[in-house]
């Protein structure tokens, strides 16, 4: 009977050690949960902490050269600028962004940076944006880019402009970056990076709120073209011509 | 709410051309393609867009893939030099920047015909430089509310003597 209650005594002693150690864990916990919370730190009391500025939380920061993330108030949203560049022709361009009925999506590359040319690559291809937003590709002016080099890289359908001041206007830390701008309120309603155009435009996507299209705004033909190529193959059709016929492609030289 | 960002004018100068496009205008001053026209013999003239709406890429000179696209409250100019030769043809006998009205406008004047557009097309000289003014109204119904704001972007257009 003694050895019994020894044993209890002796459990009880450990229980009430585990349950203190608990405890002390536990205000521990809420503690730090303070401190990350503007509350006071170590050495004050909770009543104490609590008084001196508990209810007030730290301002959210992120890491020097990222970027901020976007306000949910259209208010806060930087603001946005126009672009004024050349194109790869060399002639003088000037795009609107601000005070549209449509979005602007500013894609800012380089012919150098390497994961640029995954980009470069997928504008060839059907942009996957909604019809309200128009797509510019914006590189550094020609006092950094060779202008015949991206005039080679320019896909056919998307408007280049060459423009160091946009870069500078609108704070683009490094390519490849994506600026989505509301032409509307005339801001920066959402920026970023990623690895391919894919990605990018499926957060643009999102971001947007509208659903994807398959063709981007300047991929799509001119409805007339797209009447013509028809005609076109019509008669050759009638013609006996079929797709691939040696006749298309002339003799060789 | 938000406060909304006023676009500002913006002028453009080049090739002895200076234009300043109002908000919303958008604008494009480039030469011809030197190496397609120097297969027609002719030297690589400036050409320069104004339009009230986005410009898409790959235009042709006299607006063909932009014109298709053009809303009822679109206007779309373009403005062509010729060489200098012809400055003493009767057709530009016109001096100075002309003013279309908008009775002037008509549907046979364009040059893609479009279904409710209307165009004009004026030829003139500017110190000793020939033109051709090219204009094409997303609806020609509207005519006399959409040629105010050609005129308005034509006030603002300089022309020197190179």
């Amino acid at each position: 009977m003694t050895a019994l209650v020894v044993v209890e005594a002796v459990l009880l002693a450990v229980l009430t050690v585990l349950v203190a150690g608990l405890l002390r864990a536990y205000a521990d916990v809420l503690r730090r949960l303070r401190a990350l919370d503007g509350g006071g730190g170590d050495g004050e009391d909770a009543t104490g902490g609590a008084a001196a500025g508990g209810s007030h939380p730290v301002p959210f920061r992120v890491a020097p050269g990222l970027p901020q993330p976007a306000a949910d108030d259209a208010a806060e949203w930087p603001e946005a600028h126009d672009v004024q560049g050349i194109g790869p022709d060399g002639g003088l361009v000037l795009v609107r962004t601000v005070g549209t009925a449509h979005d602007t999506a500013l894609l800012f590359l380089s012919s150098g940076c390497t994961g640029c040319a995954t980009f470069w690559d997928e504008l060839r291809r059907p942009l996957g944006l909604a019809p309200e937003t128009r797509v510019v590709v914006v590189t550094r002016g020609p006092e950094h880019e060779d202008r015949a080099e991206i005039a080679d890289l320019a896909p056919p359908g998307v408007d280049v402009v060459l423009s160091t001041e946009a870069w500078s206007d609108y704070g683009v830390p490094g390519s490849p970056y994506v600026v989505l701008v509301s032409g509307s309120a005339g801001k920066v309603r959402g920026e970023g990076t990623g690895q391919s155009w894919q990605q990018v435009s499926g957060l643009l996507t999102r971001a947007d709120g509208r659903a994807p299209v398959t063709a981007g705004y300047g991929g799509a033909k001119p409805r007339a073209d797209r009447e013509r190529e028809s005609d076109v193959d019509r008669e050759l059709l009638a013609a006996g011509i079929l797709p691939g016929d040696p006749s298309l492609y002339g003799a060789e030289p | 709410m938000a406060a909304v960002i006023m676009p500002r004018p913006v002028e453009i100068n080049a090739h002895g051309i200076r234009a300043l496009a109002p908000p919303p205008w958008e604008a494009r001053l480039y030469r011809r393609d030197a190496a397609e026209v120097n297969r027609r013999g002719e030297l690589a003239h400036p050409v320069l867009h104004l339009a009230n709406f986005a410009l898409p890429p790959g235009r042709g000179d006299f607006g063909t893939g932009a014109v298709e696209v053009m809303g009822a409250d679109h206007v779309f100019v373009a403005l062509l030099e010729y060489e200098r030769s012809e400055a003493f043809r009767p057709l530009f006998a016109h001096r100075g920047v002309p003013r279309p009205r908008p009775s002037d406008f008509g549907a046979n004047a364009l040059q893609r015909r479009l279904p409710g557009q209307g165009g004009w097309q004026g030829f003139f000289t500017e110190n000793g430089r020939p033109f051709c003014l090219y204009v094409v109204l997303g609806s020609l119904r509207d005519a006399h509310r959409l040629v105010p704001p050609v005129h308005g972007v034509l006030d603002g257009l300089r022309i020197g003597a190179s």
